[in-house]
């Protein structure tokens, strides 16, 4: 187990070089000068920047000049904020964001796995074909139109109780998370749910079940000591990808709900061709969601013994 | 002196997307306490379904008993969880399955998987319970029990794994042991070991066994009496000698003629029954087996034959068996007279 | 025992009709062969799998959505000739089913005001000057002595309070001025306008005044014309009605018409959710089934090439890609795109492949198949691609939505296609801004969107279940 630990970290290690020297070189073949632009007209702040990026040196020298600041956790300097730190601006909005996305990956995972063992256990039933319906409708609408019609049913909410029983948009307090993180897990809940109900239905007609009924036991701890336990076995192995697809799929919710996240903040950047936070925040990003995915199967290896024990 | 187990009259269906499937059409069989009774019979001739149904172990929907009774030292039991107290799965009865390795629960370690039988029947401890489970794994004639207890099904040899079944199903000292298909899975030394294993903790508790198989050397060496299944039903019951060297069914002598022998010569070719069993959505309102007997006679396709009682517990559901039959019947058994069992299906 | 015995016996246990038994009953019968053998007739591998789906009830139905989407998309466009750049002035932001009446007027002329002296007598409060159309709203009302100022106050509901009044939109200071021309953006359908007369301070005097417009749709000649609504403009009289033209599924905020841009959007939608995944899904197939084939360090160090890939964060990359390329002015961002899409996803098809590959090398078929000396190109195209090939599909299919989806995102957050160009996803990012008072702008596209996606998903499960070989006897 400890090899393994070392090892998925090495290799987590070598993939986030991977990703940086990928943003390296995909923003170095951005068309045109990256300095060109009206921001950085003044010959001595170019030639200041020029300097301070390494502009002017060949491809290759850029490449370490870059790859050792990043290495020292430096991500530079913003293009459009002259005076803020990429590392700023990291710190400022990705508590944000994280908090969002763990609050709507919890929400995911427990509704998921709720609900999938519910339509598992009440098969082909009412409460399976209503939480079914609920599932094709969570995969099938984009949740931009989630968080659309969740913000207009609260506006209507909010409009019918006469005073505001959730803030339909901004940042600050818990009741300002709940919408966009609901709207934000909706999707991954759904797809977690679908997981989960092959999962169960596949344990509960599983040899092993059978077994524990003939030793007599209870139906309840039937269901927690043996069909929960190793239904929810593939629901984690899949929460990696599933974090990493909550947390970049935030940028939606954090653009309809007014929420300064991260990734709004990088929509703006890439929108005013801020090179250094477009690049910082790739790269923060990617380092994020690989140990994301380690620390996952860290935990499923930990809470597997055919995978603990080898 | 009533019997351990008595089960009789035994309906059961399966409501499937191709419609009902009626897989026991009337089954009836007795065990005494200490005896080992094989159930016989080809793949979806309703064995494991007729054990399963008598624990309330098939799925219900979409299974359906539509008769019989179940009797437990003559307590009826069928469809109830509970009999005087006692649960029946796992206290009364316990079972072992075919496949050992999926019969386990893979995350949870063995001596946990051992001990809940004892937790949730006896009321034992956590603690008490697994000392418990490791001598049972002794018992069992697993080595370094106690270190094995901690590990999981995975980190087991299909043997031991029958073996660890074994031990959780006798945990509670049960008064009948269910044995579906024990040996199938595993290679013929372990095979042999667990019989042996078997037919020891037979002596030592006097439990009775139902050996599910289709294996008639398993049979040959566990059983007292033997029931031959064949789509749904019972066609001959008796002791394994009756079965063995007084065949009174044609399928039977069919089975056995299937199955590799030392006695014949070198040349001994084994004859399989040709023909497959008959489609249960709609069994043949005659003998079920008419299609592939080389004996069927006019009345075999219209008809089912009555359960003939040949002598002292051997039973034959063969219309040869009936005294207006005249004709040869090479090989067969006949005992004369003859008498019709009163319960005919 | 005898016959009779034997009958009563039956009819006591009452299990079977009496019957007496005929030595007949006992007479062999002749041996033949067992009527066994193949009940059914036998079917190849594909032939079963589409019984399998035709008997899904929910794919069939998805494949005909499917179908339908198909022509809505190539044939739609053929009947339905609506230039779907084309504003129509007249009818913005025209939800579903609306009037589409108008009526002939003379063209707009200038008004000069009223004084209250001058013949409209004695009214009360504020007044509509004339009938209310969509060239002006004229607003008259009695003047305030103490008033230096007025501010009036336009509402598409009748206000609850005094403090809320609307859209604030003209502020009237000239002395002596009390009347007001709206020809600010206005629809047929009801305004209330307030007018609150304001002192030297800016105080309120008195409590607003407030009067309902119906306003009426109105038309020109000339832009009848223009618009070729008739054949013969000329021949129509003031106070006539003319019918604008139709959209049946309303217009949007600058007034093109929703099912051309559908059509047009859908287009986009459809290319790159079909082309980028066969795409990937090729290139997928091509990387995994080499590696699997050849095995050994060239496939590890495919593999990882492949994880890398995978480890790069989807979205951020997306968007990266976008800018790489450069939309450049007039561009659509369509290409960008796919080839973003293709470059970041074509691993995890290579990944599924691969493991296909070596797990079939693996089955026992196969080692017979060799054993009994089948050629390479035997194995690969009787056991491999056969094998192979339903997941391919599989895939394939969840890929559609997959792609649609990111797409739609991608343009929703206005990093994919550009505008003018029509999307789905694009679409609905406008259709955002008019939620709360057009929602059709953003209802149409979600559901465009919605049933693609949730038709290609359900026929993705209908493929997995019917090319599943575990499952071939359940049916």
């Amino acid at each position: 187990m400890w090899s393994y630990t070392v090892k998925r970290i090495l290799q987590g290690i070598v993939t986030v070089w991977f990703i940086a020297t990928a943003t390296f070189l995909a923003m170095h073949n951005v068309p045109g000068d990256p300095l060109s632009s009206d921001r950085a007209t003044n010959e001595t702040i170019r030639a200041n920047l020029e300097a301070r990026y390494g502009l002017d040196k060949p491809l290759l020298e850029q490449y370490v000049v870059y790859m050792g600041n990043m290495m020292r956790g430096d991500f530079g300097i913003s293009f459009t904020q002259q005076n803020r730190e990429v590392n700023d601006i990291i710190r400022e909005h990705f508590p944000v964001s994280a908090t969002l996305g763990v609050l709507a990956v919890v929400f995911a995972a427990l509704g998921g796995i709720l609900m999938g063992a519910l339509t598992a256990l009440y098969r082909n039933r009412l409460p399976d074909y209503i939480i079914m319906f609920l599932v094709i409708m969570g995969i099938s609408v984009p949740s931009f139109v989630f968080a659309a019609l969740g913000q207009l049913s609260l506006v209507n909410l909010n409009a019918m109780m006469g005073f505001s029983v959730l803030p339909v948009a901004g940042w600050g307090t818990v009741s300002h998370m709940l919408l966009p993180a609901l709207v934000l897990g909706l999707g991954t809940m759904a797809y977690l749910t679908r997981l989960m109900r092959s999962s169960m239905l596949e344990v509960i007609s599983s040899d092993y079940v059978r077994t524990a009924r003939a030793k007599g036991v209870p139906p309840a701890r039937i269901f927690t000591r043996h069909q929960l336990r190793n239904a929810v076995m593939p629901v984690i192995t899949v929460l990696g990808p599933a974090i990493a697809s909550i947390t970049t799929g935030g940028f939606v919710v954090e653009l309809v709900f007014a929420v300064p996240g991260l990734g709004r903040y990088f929509v703006q950047a890439v929108q005013q061709l801020d090179y250094t936070v477009i690049m910082g925040t790739t790269v923060f990003y990617g380092a994020f969601l690989v140990f994301m995915v380690i620390l996952v199967d860290l935990v499923y290896g930990w809470i597997d013994p055919r995978v603990r024990l080898k | 002196m009533t019997a351990l187990l008595e089960v009789s009259n035994l309906h059961v269906e399966f409501d499937t997307y191709g419609g009902i499937v009626k897989a026991l059409r009337g089954v009836d069989f007795s065990v005494e306490s200490g005896q080992t009774l094989a159930i016989v019979g080809e793949s979806g001739s309703g064995k494991s379904v007729a054990m399963q149904s008598v624990t309330g172990l098939i799925p219900m929907p979409p299974g359906r008993i539509t008769a019989g009774s179940a009797k437990l030292r003559g307590k009826e039991f069928l469809g109830q969880r509970r009999l005087d107290g006692k649960t029946i799965c796992g206290d009364e009865i316990g079972m072992i399955f075919q496949d050992a390795m999926s019969s386990l629960n893979p995350t949870m370690c063995i001596g946990d998987q051992i001990a809940e039988t004892l937790e949730v029947h006896r009321g034992y401890s956590h603690g008490k319970a697994f000392s418990r489970a490791i001598e049972l794994l002794d018992m069992v004639r697993i080595p370094e029990a106690a270190r094995r207890a901690r590990q999981f099904p995975f980190e087991f040899s299909g043997g031991m794994l029958q073996r660890v079944m074994i031990a959780t199903a006798i945990a509670c000292k049960p008064s009948l042991l269910i044995a579906d298909e024990p040996t199938t899975a595993l290679d013929v030394t372990i095979q042999a070991q667990i019989l042996d294993l078997l037919q020891s903790l037979q002596k030592e508790t006097g439990m009775a066994i139902v050996l599910i198989t289709h294996d008639l050397s398993v049979v040959a060496r566990m059983a007292d009496r033997v029931a031959v299944m064949y789509a749904g039903q019972i066609v001959e019951s008796g002791s394994v000698d009756d079965i063995f060297y007084r065949s009174a069914h044609p399928y039977t002598l069919g089975l056995k003629l299937a199955m590799p022998s030392h006695s014949e010569g070198e040349d001994h070719r084994l004859r399989p029954i040709p023909g497959s069993p008959p489609d249960m959505f709609s069994p043949p309102a005659g003998c079920a087996y008419c299609e592939r007997c080389d004996r069927a006679m006019r009345i075999c396709q219209s008809d089912n034959p009555p359960i003939f009682t040949l002598d002292k517990g051997h039973l034959s559901r063969c219309w040869q068996q009936h005294p207006q039959h005249t004709g040869a019947s090479e090989g067969l058994y006949k005992a004369a007279p003859v008498s019709v069992d009163e319960v005919l299906a | 025992m005898t016959d009779q015995a034997l009958t009563n016996n039956q009819t006591a246990a009452g299990a079977q009709p009496v019957r007496t038994l005929r030595p007949a009953d006992f007479e062999a019968l002749p041996p033949s062969a067992p009527t066994t053998g193949i009940v059914r007739p036998s079917r190849s591998y594909w032939q079963d799998a589409w019984a399998r789906l035709k008997a899904n009830r929910r794919a069939i139905v998805s494949l005909y959505i499917i179908i339908f989407l198909m022509l809505f998309t190539f044939v739609g466009p053929l009947i339905w000739r609506v230039d779907p750049a084309l504003q129509d002035i007249d009818q913005i932001s025209q939800g579903p089913l609306a009037s589409r009446a108008a009526v002939l007027v003379e063209p707009f002329e200038r008004w000069d005001g009223v004084s209250i002296d001058g013949g409209f007598g004695e009214g009360d409060g504020l007044r509509l000057a004339a009938q209310p159309t969509t060239q002006q709203v004229r607003l008259f009302w009695d003047p305030v002595p103490s008033a230096s100022s007025y501010s009036i106050y336009r509402n598409h509901y009748e206000p609850q309070t005094e403090l809320v009044l609307g859209l604030p939109i003209a502020s009237i200071t000239r002395d002596g001025i009390s009347w007001y021309e709206d020809r600010l953006d206005l629809r047929a359908r009801s305004y209330y306008y307030s007018v609150v007369a304001l002192d030297d301070l800016g105080q309120r005097i008195g409590s607003p005044q407030t009067v309902e417009a119906n306003v009426l749709r109105v038309i020109t000649r000339d832009e009848v014309a223009s618009r070729g609504l008739v054949d013969d403009p000329d021949a129509l009289q003031i106070g006539d009605a003319v019918k604008l033209s139709l959209h049946p599924l309303g217009t949007d905020y600058l007034g093109r018409d929703m099912l051309a841009r559908l059509m047009a959007g859908a287009r986009v939608s459809l290319f790159i959710g079909l082309l980028a995944p066969l795409m990937f899904v090729a290139i997928g197939v091509l990387y995994g089934a080499t590696a699997g084939f050849i095995g050994g360090k060239v496939d590890q160090v495919m593999m990882r090439f492949a994880d890398f890939v995978v480890a790069l964060p989807f979205l951020l990359f997306m968007i990266l890609f976008q800018v790489v390329f450069g939309i450049g002015p007039g561009e659509s961002g369509i290409v960008p795109m796919l080839v973003a899409l293709v470059i970041l996803s074509w691993p995890a098809t290579s990944r599924l492949v691969r493991g296909q590959i070596l797990q079939i090398r693996e089955e026992a078929y196969v080692s017979a198949a060799r054993l009994l000396g089948g050629s390479h190109q035997y194995l690969i195209w009787r056991h491999m691609i056969p094998n192979t090939l339903g997941v391919i599909l599989v895939t394939l299919t969840f890929a559609v939505p997959a792609a649609i989806f990111t797409e739609a995102f991608l343009s929703f957050i206005g990093m994919g296609v550009a505008p003018p160009t029509a999307s789905w996803g694009s679409m609905c990012n406008e259709g955002l801004k008019t939620m709360l008072t057009h929602p059709h702008e953003l209802i149409f596209p979600a559901l465009m969107i919605s049933m693609t996606v949730l038709a290609f998903n359900l026929l993705g499960d209908g493929l997995r279940d019917a090319l599943d070989a575990k499952m071939r006897n359940s049916v």
